[in-house]
């Protein structure tokens, strides 16, 4: 199941971006305060996180940074009513979001935007296991190559298997 | 300003000084009004961008939502089998929409009169809209604001008036009443389970006082100074625009009055409102 954290001091919004995700098939959990969206981040693990940059008392851009150390792969986005330079900067290299959303928005904007990352997310986390299945499978092969090493090394000759035309083992008696 | 002190020539006769006085007062005037709307212009545009965002997102839900029904009606018009037309209700969910429909509409509608409220303040605060100053009797707007907002009063608290006797006095009284009943409101809103409002005026000379006293939450101290600020607000998002206060300070201004609060946490406020019965520079034309 993928889930997406909304943040947004104003429910009204939450539910407005509720109402253009609600085709897709994902669980959407919205809150009104960063501190509840930070216990959430503690039992759920999230797709994508989407905080709105100007609130009372914590603003987007801690928030994110926050949740970036919580869930370092969740894809982080941000909702921001002006297009102030230096909060963009700020977003960008202390919470590394993906993607700016501006208040007010266009509903393909913000379901474009909410699919591609859920997209990156799923093949972050696909490139994440089949790196890792790489890893343990170089492993394996490391593992046997000791293995033929040391037994090669205990008895010469033993690796090296000479079969005759119709494939059975041929055995010399060297001794 | 052009008009610098040093190129102002000393022997000017008092006449010339005077009108020179004013003209730099109404220079400065100007330039703070402009300020106002400045700061005013810089927090409209956040506080607007809110319900303007998800009023319009809303809307293209809507649409949706519309297109959904008309095919549930578009099949009842083509006389489709009952077989059909459940099917058709089903598969666009229909008591889902139904019931958030309603929210939606509900939810914009909140949106669109909290711009409306931030546009009528901005009005006020500009000044396009100059109404004249007129005698009028201030107990006579007390009731007329008090039967306006019954609603938020009447579950929470007791109104006690405590009347003197006031004369008519030179106003702008629909201004006036939308300060008294902002005041009203925020009392109405400090009070957390019940409690009481007492209204009390008095003539004195050549002015009256209006007192608005509360038994609510009262206001802390530190926050004191900044009530009057626009936008300064305690309440939630979508409470409160702090527009109340920072209105009701230029409209008792530019009455030539003076608002003030005092509170004790936990016990209440007192908001006391100064004006002078005539307007300085009114012709007396009744
Ligand atoms: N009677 C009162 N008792 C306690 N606090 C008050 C009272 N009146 C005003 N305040 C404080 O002053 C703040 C500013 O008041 P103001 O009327 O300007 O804005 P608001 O009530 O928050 O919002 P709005 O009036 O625009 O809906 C309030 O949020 C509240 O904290
Ligand atoms: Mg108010």
């Amino acid at each position: 199941m993928t889930h997406i954290l909304l943040l947004d001091d104003e429910a009204n919004i939450l539910t407005a971006l509720r109402r253009l995700l609600r085709d897709e098939g994902w669980q959407v959990d919205t809150f009104t305060d960063a501190e509840s969206a930070i216990d959430a981040l503690q039992s759920t693990a999230y797709s994508v996180i989407v905080s709105d940059y100007k609130m009372p008392v914590m603003d987007g851009v801690t928030f994110l940074q926050f949740a970036r150390q919580r869930q370092p792969d969740a894809i982080r986005l941000m909702l921001s009513g002006h297009g102030d330079r230096q909060s963009m900067i700020n977003a960008i290299n202390r919470a590394e979001i993906y993607r700016f959303l501006s208040k007010p928005w266009e509903e393909y904007e913000i379901q474009a935007a909410i699919r591609s990352a859920v997209d990156l997310y799923q093949v972050t986390l696909e490139n994440r296991q089949l790196l890792d299945q790489v890893k343990r499978q170089n492993d394996l092969l490391r593992q046997r190559e000791e293995e033929l090493l040391r037994l090669e090394h205990d008895n010469p000759g033993i690796t090296r298997v000479r079969r005759d035309q119709d494939g059975s083992i041929v055995i010399n008696d060297v001794l | 300003m052009a008009d610098t002190p040093s190129n102002m020539p000393e022997d000017l006769p008092p006449q010339e000084l005077s009108a020179r006085l004013q003209q730099a007062n109404r220079q400065l005037h100007q330039s703070e009004k402009m300020a106002a709307i400045g700061q005013l212009a810089a927090g409209v545009a956040h506080e607007i961008n809110n319900p303007v965002g998800y009023v319009y997102s809303n809307l293209q839900t809507l649409e949706h939502y519309l297109s959904d029904l008309f095919r549930l009606t578009d099949a009842v018009e083509r006389a489709d089998s009952l077989e059909d037309l459940h099917q058709i209700r089903k598969s666009i969910d229909y008591e889902f929409l139904r019931g958030d429909l309603e929210d939606l509409l509900a939810e914009s509608r909140e949106g669109i009169e909290r711009v409306k409220t931030i546009i009528a303040a901005m009005k006020d605060f500009t000044h396009t809209e100059e109404e004249e100053f007129r005698y009028a009797d201030l107990h006579r707007g007390i009731e007329t604001t008090l039967n306006v907002v019954n609603n938020e009063l009447k579950y929470r608290a007791q109104v006690v008036r405590d009347f003197g006797d006031l004369p008519e006095i030179r106003c702008i009284i629909s201004q006036l009443n939308q300060v008294i009943m902002n005041l009203l409101v925020n009392a109405a809103h400090a009070i957390e389970n019940t409690g009481t409002i007492t209204i009390r005026t008095r003539h004195e000379g050549d002015h009256v006082t209006l007192e608005f006293e509360d038994t609510g939450k009262g206001i802390d101290p530190a926050d004191l100074s900044r009530i009057f600020d626009p936008f300064f607000t305690t309440k939630p998002v979508g409470k409160g625009t702090g527009l109340g206060l920072s209105l009701s300070f230029n409209i008792i201004e530019k009455h030539h009055g003076q608002i003030t609060a005092a509170s004790t946490p936990g016990q209440g406020t007192l908001f006391r409102i100064r004006l002078p019965i005539e307007q300085p520079g009114a012709v007396s034309d009744e």
